[in-house]
């Protein structure tokens, strides 16, 4: 059974007086343990679709069944538990919250999801310890590179143990060494835990990354491609050369 | 347990920028000392006008002389005699003791000085009626008050006028053109409602008409009536009137020439007065806490929209719109009664300031102190209420490109 199947999908927007069809009969069908890029150019409805992968949003047609279960008529408030028991988000710009440590930031999913303080502790050092920040629980996002916040963003992602990431152009905002670091990070997730990546990007050595490329056009999938060999970040970063960071 | 979370989280918040929400919380800070000061002040005026009274003596009735309208002409009352008082000593058993009273203010020669205070004529029933106490030398006989003699008992504040760190026992005053013996002085009694009971020289009520206001010939300004219990006041009240009524020979349809009142008359009156004043200050009170909880509800208005981001941030990982209403609420709240806490410190710290340097007399109570606390939490709720249902209703998805 595939972790998500989106079939016929429609969403509109109203503009004014016009209707905007952002999606127009989107298919998808997605298998846990896929690595997935979804690229495509601005305004052609990617981040619409990823809205509704994120049941950020609801689908105007269509249907949406996320792990077997149909999300889309659901009400905001059932959403916000969807969201916070099967995905994990991983933005651009980190959205880590300012004044706020490391370990509290990562915590912050298991507030919502009722977890015991002690336990929330626990779980939150183990996820940044997963992603090598083990040595910087207390800081605050202001005394972290961005790859180091991007790093604990993930780590925020992962610590509700998700079958499902999101990730809305993770490397948009970080330099080519650390763009490879993190994606070499989703990689080992992918292939160690078996997690489902769902990637946002309009660059094709990110992409390329993936083990599938989905391309959006138009409000449409204009193509759904394998990759046959899909390049090892890890690698990427040993081409770079020089001490990682 | 998720209020819980939420309270652990806007404390969070607030600390993070805990100079803002200090100024925030000025306006509920002031508000709520402002309440626990009036109060305070309330408290402690009717309880020292309380005792205050209670000094003037016990389950006392003041006599006085009304001028009556007659044919629509006020025409001045033939006034209260020595034969009223003593036909009340006679006829009204609800009466227990029943004093005269004359007074004026006059100035008072002594070889030490010379100055303005009391000079009151009464008979001996008075001290009792009055609860005034010889401390030293001695009352005057009944032989000196049938004979007009020239004796004066005299109390602390006058002798701290008249004879400066001296015993006046003995010694001389003169009052008009005659010399008078002080015998005795009293004990100190202290503020009543209307005077200084200690600022008085007292003389049996035959010397002061006879010396002192020779116009005033049998008359008396005041007959002072001490009834038997609290419960016998009003009965001695109606005897009195009845009594009075007959001897000055009054109409039944004609009003008294003369009034009576009780003292717990004027107990009520003043407690009417401060009652008044503390609901205008409370008033004041009132608009100040309301005016902090605009404040708040402002900052709390500017933070959502400041922290639309966060908002989003919160929603997407998770959060149902009742926690992101709660947080907000929580942080109102939180800020609110931190407010109310400090105001009552400051509260505290302002009575205790104006008891220790003016001597003014307050008390805060915990009554109060509980009532400013419960306000300032509920300002905080219903103030909090719309910042919190504005962020709670936010869009995740605006929120999150919120810039």
């Amino acid at each position: 059974m595939a972790l998500i199947e989106l079939s016929k999908v429609g969403k509109d927007y109203a503009s004014g007086p016009e209707v905007v069809r952002a999606l127009k009969e989107v298919d998808l069908e997605i298998g846990a343990g896929e690595f997935v890029a979804v690229i495509g150019a601005s305004g052609s409805g990617k981040s619409t679709l990823m809205n509704i992968l994120g049941c950020l949003d609801r689908p105007t047609r269509g249907s949406y069944r996320l792990a077997g279960v149909d999300v889309s008529g659901r009400s905001a408030d059932a959403r916000a538990i969807v969201r916070n028991r099967l995905i994990g988000f991983v933005f651009q710009g980190f959205n880590l919250l300012p004044r706020t440590t490391a370990l509290e930031n990562v915590e912050l999913p298991l507030v919502y999801r009722g977890v015991s303080a002690r336990a929330r502790r626990r779980r939150a050092i183990a996820a940044l310890a997963k992603v090598g920040l083990a040595d910087r629980l207390g800081h605050s996002p202001a005394q972290l590179s961005g790859g180091q916040q991007q790093r604990v963003a993930i780590a925020r992602a992962l610590v509700t143990d998700p079958p499902l990431v999101l990730a809305d152009e993770p490397t948009g905002n970080l330099d080519t060494r650390t763009s490879y670091e993190v994606l070499a990070l989703l990689q080992a997730l992918v292939r160690d835990r078996g997690l489902t990546v769902v990637l946002v990007t309009h660059e094709p050595d990110i992409a390329a990354c993936a083990s599938r490329v989905v391309t959006v056009r138009d409000g449409r999938i204009q193509a759904d491609e394998r990759t046959a060999e899909p390049t090892r970040a890890a690698r990427l970063l040993e081409e770079l050369g020089g001490a990682p960071e | 347990m998720r209020l819980f979370t939420s309270l652990a989280i806007a404390y969070a918040a607030l600390s993070r920028s805990w100079l803002r929400s200090l100024l925030t919380t000025l306006g509920v800070l002031i508000g709520v000392a402002a309440v626990v000061v009036v109060t305070a002040l309330g408290t402690g005026a009717r309880e020292r006008v309380g005792s205050q009274i209670e000094s003037m003596g016990t389950n006392l009735l003041f006599v006085w002389s009304q001028p009556i309208a007659r044919s629509g002409l006020r025409v001045a009352s033939f006034g209260l005699t020595d034969g009223d008082a003593q036909a009340i000593r006679r006829e009204a058993p609800a009466a227990a003791l029943v004093a005269t009273y004359c007074d004026q203010k006059l100035s008072v020669v002594s070889a030490y000085g010379n100055e303005r205070t009391d000079v009151v004529g009464v008979d001996s029933h008075y001290l009792g009626a009055r609860r005034f106490e010889v401390q030293g030398g001695r009352m005057w006989t009944p032989s000196e008050e049938l004979m007009k003699a020239k004796v004066v008992l005299i109390g602390q504040t006058a002798i701290e006028k008249l004879f400066p760190g001296r015993d006046p026992v003995g010694e001389y005053i003169r009052i008009g053109k005659h010399p008078f013996r002080v015998i005795g002085t009293l004990k100190p009694k202290g503020q009543s409602p209307f005077e200084d009971q200690d600022d008085r020289i007292l003389m049996p009520i035959g010397s002061w008409r006879a010396r002192v206001d020779p116009t005033m010939a049998g008359k008396v300004e005041l007959i002072l009536v001490s009834a038997q219990s609290a419960s016998q006041v009003e009965p001695a009240k109606r005897q009195i009137e009845a009594i009075l009524r007959q001897r000055h020979r009054i109409q039944e349809d004609e009003e008294n020439d003369f009034a009576v009142h009780s003292q717990e008359s004027f107990q009520r009156g003043q407690e009417a007065v401060y009652g008044v004043l503390s609901l205008l200050l409370l008033t004041v009170a009132a608009i100040s806490l309301m005016v902090g909880g605009v404040g708040v509800m402002n900052i709390m208005l500017v933070s959502v929209t400041e922290r639309t981001r966060e908002i989003g941030v919160r929603m997407a990982i998770g959060a149902r719109r009742l926690d992101i209403q709660l947080q907000f609420l929580a942080e109102s709240v939180a800020l609110t009664s931190f407010g109310g806490i400090l105001g009552v410190g400051l509260a505290a710290v302002v009575v205790w300031g104006l008891k220790a340097w003016l001597g003014w007399s307050m008390r805060m109570s915990g009554s109060s102190v509980l009532l400013a606390l419960t306000t300032s939490l509920a300002i905080g709720l219903v103030f909090g209420f719309l910042p919190a249902r504005r962020a709670a209703n936010l869009d995740p998805i605006e929120a999150l490109r919120h810039e």
